[in-house]
């Protein structure tokens, strides 16, 4: 055997054995990621319904928001599998493009959070958590009374009760603090992202999605208001 | 960590939305001339194309919102508008060579769709194109190549071929 091929052997197990401890380190880190802590605290630690204050806010005072509250599981302070539902609903009649859309329906999320926190009874808790949504809704779209530029004829733009569906993930983080007795307040910052979308009339886009919000923002937040139940 | 609470009222303070209309919001449809061997003919002469307006006027008008294609010399290729919702449109070419002129008429049959980008940005139609017809003075022919109408405005969507020898 020349020293050449030795070297060779040899740097092929470095290799390999630097491989295999990565690969280790990384699934152990994953076990202890999905792990739940041993002590003495019960698995199943109670429930927790929570209402959106920002989509309750925007509706009032603006053209589209949503209604929405979600009912959250604990298990052992740590993980919060969660459903999330509401009622989104737009009516918008812009100034400058005349054009008007409208659309109301329920819709519904469901997923899980982990609390990342070192602390993980304590009063406090640090989410990360995922997302998958879903909503089929109707939309109308109309602009009266628009004229062809070249041959002057007055045309309406019309889609009336188009039916879609969204389906949509979301990444979310968000935190949660004990105010007082059962009471907690909390907001999220959510990362959205259409996976499939269907629309009845190949009209194009949409605008408002319920649940999702505008098609053009990936960005949505929450700020919550929970109560331990 | 109730100090944290606060943090999303600054986060809407700067939020910030954006318009995102289409560069290129017109809907024509793009004619290209052709010899009887497929190769890409340049036309010599004059051609201005018409159409009736609502009132029942030419809308040749030397204003370029209502003049639709005014007197291009050596095209090749040519856009027109459609109309929004009328379910045939009925244009008159004119050629005009030295000493000579013609024209030819030409109807388009097509179906209209709507089509919405976002309340921010203008509504336009989309079109699928049916049929097409002509008079045989200088054309001898007008083919539909890409029957899709929209605001692509790289795509052919007819081809002409005039009568050999003109």
């Amino acid at each position: 055997m020349t020293t050449k091929s030795c070297i060779s052997i040899f740097t092929r197990r470095l290799a390999i054995s630097l491989l295999l401890l990565a690969v280790s380190s990384a699934v152990s880190a994953q076990m202890k990621f999905f792990s739940i802590q041993k002590d003495s605290i019960p698995l199943f630690r109670g429930f927790a319904v929570s209402f959106d204050l920002v989509g309750a806010g925007m509706l009032t005072f603006s053209d589209y928001g949503q209604y929405e509250a979600a009912l959250r599981v604990n298990l052992h302070d740590e993980w919060f599998p969660i459903v999330e539902a509401g009622l989104g609903k737009a009516s918008h009649d812009d100034e400058v493009t005349r054009l008007y859309y409208s659309t109301s329906a329920p819709y519904f999320k469901i997923g899980i959070d982990r609390n990342m926190l070192k602390d993980k009874h304590g009063a406090n808790r640090l989410y990360l958590g995922l997302r998958y949504g879903f909503t089929s809704y109707k939309v109308d779209i109309s602009r009266p009374n628009l004229t062809d530029p070249v041959w002057q004829w007055d045309t309406g733009f019309g889609v009336k009760d188009a039916a879609c569906k969204y389906h949509w993930a979301e990444v979310v983080v968000g935190i949660d603090a004990k105010i007082l007795g059962p009471l907690h307040l909390g907001w999220s910052v959510r990362y959205k992202q259409r996976l499939a979308h269907s629309e009845d009339g190949d009209f194009g886009n949409v605008w408002y999605v319920p649940g999702f919000g505008t098609y053009d923002s990936n960005l949505g937040a929450t700020f919550n208001v929970i109560i331990d139940i | 960590m109730k100090r944290w609470l606060v943090l999303p009222v600054v986060a809407l303070m700067v939020s910030c939305s954006t318009i995102d209309c289409p560069v290129n919001s017109l809907v024509q449809t793009k004619y290209q001339f052709l010899d009887s061997a497929g190769e890409e003919l340049t036309l010599l002469d004059t051609l201005t194309v018409v159409t009736t307006r609502k009132d029942g006027k030419d809308t040749l008008i030397y204003k370029s919102d209502s003049i639709i294609y005014n007197k291009g010399v050596g095209v090749s290729t040519f856009s027109l508008p459609v109309s929004y919702t009328h379910p045939e449109d009925v244009l008159v070419f004119r050629f005009k060579g030295d000493g000579w002129h013609t024209a030819d008429t030409v109807w388009i049959k097509k179906e209209d769709r709507p089509h919405f980008e976002s309340v921010d940005c203008n509504p336009i139609f989309f079109h699928n194109l049916t049929a097409v017809k002509c008079t045989n003075n200088l054309l001898d022919s007008i083919v539909i190549n890409n029957s899709s109408v929209t605001n692509d405005d790289q795509v052919v969507h007819f081809y002409i071929y005039p009568k050999t020898g003109d």
